[in-house]
């Protein structure tokens, strides 16, 4: 479904990922795992077309994602939620919703989207006209993800649907994701190691820009090197 | 009453501005002499080829509006990222243009024909100019139209999305280049509609546009940057507070008053009325 080979990216003079293979298949659940400062953010920003990759190469479906802008993308069917939500925050819940359906390919299925997200995630039927900054974090990162799904992407990259989230939230988010019907693939980026091992067919480490652990996630976290680094056991 | 008038034609004018400032972070200097040229339009092909009045109008501001679209294909593209080359490039913008009318039609001050001639008693208190009232109905329209778009439309959506969080807008698939365009299109037709509708009353000159451009600002700055509602708001409040104070004081001071509200109000709330803070 969507693959990278020997990504090389820099951000300004900073080289960030060094010749980073990964792949994903139809309807996998893949995580990347990694600390801070790791490169998961940015080798999410260089698959959406938002930074440039220096080297290697990017494809979605064998077509080259190399040189598109970020909407053109999209309206190839990848969506992302993006690091700290970045909900429109003086529009309704609603009208975000909607925004997420913009491209071509979510707009004229709007209706039977918004019920699935409803579904998926009762508290935004609940606050459909509510202004959207006034929701949550929790109910932001819902919200975040709805926008996200309401574009019926085929592959959602999800970076850090843990960051500032109470525990409980975060297992609720992570079940409603699996809830999901099986054909949305979904990349999740996290630092969370426990949960996103869990949620997860298959993972990759990341450490400083390059990929030093990869395999079903059930193995990874019996991992020795895993355990210690991220699990703290 | 003129201060309402004057205070819708100001928030139509500012509203222009503030579209391209929330949603392209520019600041286009050339706005008053994009009011100035639809004036001008709106003279030549009603008064010189006799064109029908409405017909006329109408043009003008599409014309201007398509210059607009060529100004920020030209001169704005390749300087997004950096706001000051921006700046700067309007500012030239504004200049050559101001030159180039007095080139093409000379010091004096040309009038496109009223709308309609006569007056109204108001209210059984006073006889107001027709031609006003026409502006002011016009204005209102004009303006509540815009609003009925941004609130309505998916095209406004995107305005409101893009304002509040481009790259995001962009990453839902919006193609912010083309909407930077067409916005800019827009903002740069809203002057133009200020300008054929307030040309009947206050004849166009070539460097008339200063004026027009400076008080946008103002308001602009008065209502809070980026804030529609703030426009329309600070329009009516400073057409008000200029025409209040010019007719209890003196006339010479008009655009004093202008001043001392704006100073007023950024003492009180640094953001402007309706402002949100930057964070």
């Amino acid at each position: 479904m969507l693959q990278w080979t020997n990504l090389d990216v820099f951000r300004g003079e900073t080289q960030v990922l060094w010749g980073v293979c990964l792949y994903i298949k139809a309807g996998e659940r893949v995580a990347v795992l990694g600390s801070n400062g790791a490169g998961k953010s940015t080798l999410l920003g260089a698959t959406m077309g938002a930074i440039e990759p220096k080297g290697g190469d990017i494809a979605f479906k064998g077509i080259s994602l190399k040189g598109m802008r970020p909407h053109q993308i999209v309206r190839m069917g990848l969506a992302i939620v993006p690091e700290g939500r970045r909900i429109y925050k003086d529009m309704s819940v609603w009208e975000n919703l909607q925004m997420g359906a913009y491209p071509r390919r979510g707009r004229h299925l709007l209706a039977e989207s918004a019920d699935i997200i409803c579904e998926l995630f009762p508290v935004l039927r609940e606050r459909r006209d509510q202004r959207a900054g006034t929701l949550s974090g929790g109910e932001q990162q819902m919200l975040a993800i709805g926008r996200a799904l309401m574009s019926r992407p085929e592959v959602l990259l999800i970076d850090e649907l843990s960051l500032g989230l109470a525990p409980i939230i975060t297992r609720q988010i992570f079940k409603a994701l699996d809830a999901l019907p099986g054909e949305t693939t979904i990349l999740m980026v996290e630092q969370n190691v426990e949960q996103a091992l869990k949620h997860s067919a298959r993972a990759y480490v990341l450490e400083s820009g390059r990929v030093v652990r990869s395999g079903p996630s059930v193995e990874l976290a019996r991992d020795d090197h895993i355990r210690k680094a991220y699990l703290g056991l | 009453m003129n201060g309402v008038v004057i205070g819708v034609i100001y928030a139509l004018a500012a509203l222009g501005v503030s579209l391209v400032v929330g949603i392209m972070n520019v600041i286009n200097f050339a706005h008053g002499e994009l009011y100035i040229l639809a004036g001008y339009f709106s003279f030549l092909f009603a008064d010189a080829l006799g064109w029908n009045m409405y017909l006329s109008l109408a043009v003008a501001v599409f014309l201007v509006f398509l210059f607009g679209i060529f100004i920020e294909y030209i001169l704005i593209r390749p300087t997004y990222g950096n706001e000051m080359y921006s700046l700067i490039l309007t500012f030239i913008l504004s200049i050559v243009l101001q030159n180039a009318y007095l080139l093409i039609f000379g010091p004096y001050p040309n009038k496109p024909p009223t709308w309609i001639k006569g007056a109204t008693e108001v209210f059984g208190l006073f006889f107001y100019g027709n031609q006003r009232l026409a502006a002011l109905v016009v204005g209102a329209f004009v303006i509540t139209a815009v609003f009925l778009v941004i609130k309505l439309t998916w095209f406004g959506k995107i305005v409101r999305a893009a304002s509040q969080d481009r790259e995001m807008a962009e990453l839902n698939g919006v193609n912010t280049l083309y909407l930077n365009m067409l916005s800019f299109g827009l903002g740069c037709a809203l002057a133009g509609a200020a300008g054929v509708i307030l040309a009947p009353v206050f004849p166009v000159t070539p460097t008339a546009g200063v004026q027009v451009a400076l008080t946008a600002f103002v308001v602009v700055v008065l209502g809070g940057m980026g804030s529609l509602w703030g426009c329309v708001v600070g329009g009516l409040v400073l057409g008000l507070v200029e025409n209040l104070g010019a007719a209890f004081l003196s006339t010479g001071y008009k655009h004093i008053f202008g001043f001392i509200i704006l100073i007023l109000v950024l003492l009180i709330r640094p953001a402007g009325l309706f402002g949100r803070k930057e964070i």
